[in-house]
């Protein structure tokens, strides 16, 4: 009997099949023309309504904890773009619970490639682009008035760390939707780590050391902007942790995918 | 034993399943409870599937049959046992036994909603990575099969259930696969559709060879498609053979229908290893005039019920 091995399906594989899909999602989007107006202006008024808040608050204190207004600017830039790509590119774990309950999910077992990323290429959401585009404009002004150079070093660094730094939101979303496979109401799990997000934007100084440990080392919230952006703002004395943040990061992401696929493999996906 | 697709040898699979309590000091008390029970879903289930046989897999609700096919799609880890589809352990190698076989779900399709039939189509030969030669075969052989254009454009979710059942089996197909496992194909479908679906899986099975697996609770199916039938209950394998001996199985059943002096009709169940038709005529002969008689095979569906009824005292 003839005995095939699995065809190799390496990085360039799948990066084809996502922009194959990708092009196919919005393409059918864009046909839901109302849909996608409506829901790209709902999310520019979230982030307009949410810098307005901030602006008035900064406003009136015009300095947090030795940080002023424009390096909290900075920061909440910084948080912005760090959130995109979960919000864009792993909406879907929002799904896996419903996916997971009604037996939907199997479908996703049967074909030959990465059940992980065959789940989550399916929804790319647009309304993160809006978040992006303002988190950029923030994050660049803030840039500007702080007066950090603008050279090679400090570029790649911005794209390294904005990077690394947005892993360790879809790391948290990752846990928690995967929790699905285990409880019943892993919504609220979701939810509550949806809206821990929120302290993304302030510096983790202001909190007192107990949230600052949770912060850092239970729900690493203060990856997403704080260390990260300590490499920008205070360039003189960065702690370890921030230059340690990409790894932290990559790691995280890493267990949290594991932790994603160990809920898959463990599940019984019973009823037929 | 090159011809054997599917070894399974003595599979089980248990479940745990917490023993749940009533009310909210039950809920409370669920919550540190060790108190499992096991479900045994399949239990010591060995059965061998040759090329390209078309095998009925029945059980009533229950019974273990999706459970069994998740184990031999490799998405479940048997309990105990061994099993080879191909010759690889399902489970150990997911990805290449999914290169190999093709599923559809009766009432879930696998299809991308919002896109075109055709753009499925595509991705899927992206995914499993077929030659663009074999991609335009399998089209071909597909319209010779059924009507294609009036779906091949049109967005999976505007499809009638039909339609999509339609797509997900061909889509099933599409990357030849040796082994394909249709879980209720024509569930809610109407009568023609049901006809049609039959038709284009025999046709592809005399085509291409492929082994179907298909469970169903529809023994029209089974009777336009099977030759050989496997039937479980609780878990267990209860027969396996071919379907002319089914209806031997318990007795061989006939009823008899005898229309009497009267013009009424009375019906006498006969099981031929006890006595014979002739001999029940005879006696109702010595008290009735009979006019007219029929004769009636039973069924598929009446054997069927009789087994998922616990029928072997019947």
């Amino acid at each position: 009997m003839e005995m095939k091995t699995a065809k190799k399906r390496g990085l360039s594989f799948y990066l084809s099949i996502y922009k194959k899909i990708l092009a196919q999602d919005l393409k059918s989007k864009m046909s839901y023309r109302a849909d996608f107006f409506i829901s790209t202006f709902g999310m520019v008024l979230t982030n307009i309504s949410g810098f307005i808040t901030f602006i008035i608050l900064f406003h009136n204190f015009p300095s947090v904890n030795g940080w002023d207004y424009h390096h909290m600017l900075f920061l909440y830039g910084f948080s912005l773009i760090a959130l995109t790509p979960v919000q864009c590119f792993f909406d879907n774990n929002w799904n896996l619970r419903f996916m997971v309950r009604s037996g939907d999910f199997i479908k996703y077992c049967f074909r030959p490639i990465n059940v992980f990323f065959y789940f989550i290429s399916e929804v790319f959401d647009v309304k993160g682009l809006g978040q992006f585009v303002f988190g950029l404009g923030t994050f660049i002004y803030a840039w500007a008035h702080i007066g950090i150079p603008v050279t090679v070093v400090t570029v790649a660094e911005a794209a390294i760390f904005l990077i690394t730094a947005s892993l360790f939101m879809i790391a948290l979303m990752n846990f928690a939707a995967a929790t699905c496979f285990w409880i019943i109401n892993s919504g609220y799990v979701m939810v509550i780590m949806f809206r821990f997000k929120d302290f993304a934007k302030y510096p983790s100084s202001i909190f007192n050391s107990v949230f600052r440990f949770i912060f850092t080392f239970l729900i690493p919230i203060a990856f997403v902007a704080y260390y990260p952006s300590l490499v920008f703002v205070t360039p003189d004395h960065v702690p370890l942790l921030s230059w340690l943040s990409p790894f932290i990061g990559s790691l995280f992401f890493f267990l949290s995918y594991k932790f994603w696929m160990l809920g898959v493999r463990k599940y019984d996906f019973t009823g037929s | 034993m090159s011809n054997e697709v599917i070894v399974m040898k003595n599979i089980s699979k248990q479940f745990k399943v917490l023993n749940r309590h009533e009310g909210l000091k039950g809920s409370i008390q669920d919550l540190f409870s060790r108190d499992y029970k096991i479900i045994k879903a399949v239990d010591d289930v060995s059965l061998t599937v040759n090329k390209g046989e078309i095998i009925g897999y029945l059980g009533p609700n229950g019974a273990g049959k999706s459970t069994t096919i998740k184990i031999m799609t490799g998405v479940l880890e048997p309990s105990a046992g061994e099993i080879f589809v191909d010759g690889r352990m399902p489970y150990k190698d997911r990805t290449a036994n999914s290169e190999n076989i093709g599923v559809v779900f009766g009432q879930r399709s696998q299809l991308w909603w919002n896109l075109p039939l055709i753009e499925s189509f595509n991705l899927l030969r992206n995914i499993y990575l077929v030659p663009e030669k074999d991609y335009r075969n399998m089209l071909e052989l597909y319209r010779s099969l059924v009507d294609l254009e009036p779906i091949l454009h049109k967005p999976v979710r505007q499809m009638s259930l039909g339609q999509r059942t339609l797509s997900d089996i061909l889509a099933a197909f599409l990357h030849n696969p040796g082994i394909v496992f249709l879980d209720e194909p024509t569930i809610g479908l109407d009568v023609s559709m049901k006809a049609r679906i039959r038709e284009l899986i025999r046709g592809l099975n005399e085509v291409k060879g492929t082994t179907v697996i298909l469970t169903t609770h529809d023994m029209g199916d089974v009777d336009a498609l099977c030759k050989r039938i496997i039937i479980i209950d609780k878990g267990r394998k209860i027969y396996d053979n071919d379907i002319e001996h089914l209806k031997s199985y318990f007795g061989s059943y006939r009823t008899l229908r005898m229309r009497l002096g009267d013009d009424s009709w009375v019906e006498q169940v006969i099981d031929e290893k006890k006595t014979d038709v002739m001999h029940v005529m005879q006696e109702m002969q010595k008290e009735h005039k009979i006019k007219d008689i029929q004769l009636q095979e039973i069924s598929t569906e009446e054997v069927i019920r009789k087994i998922y009824e616990g029928g072997e005292s019947a």
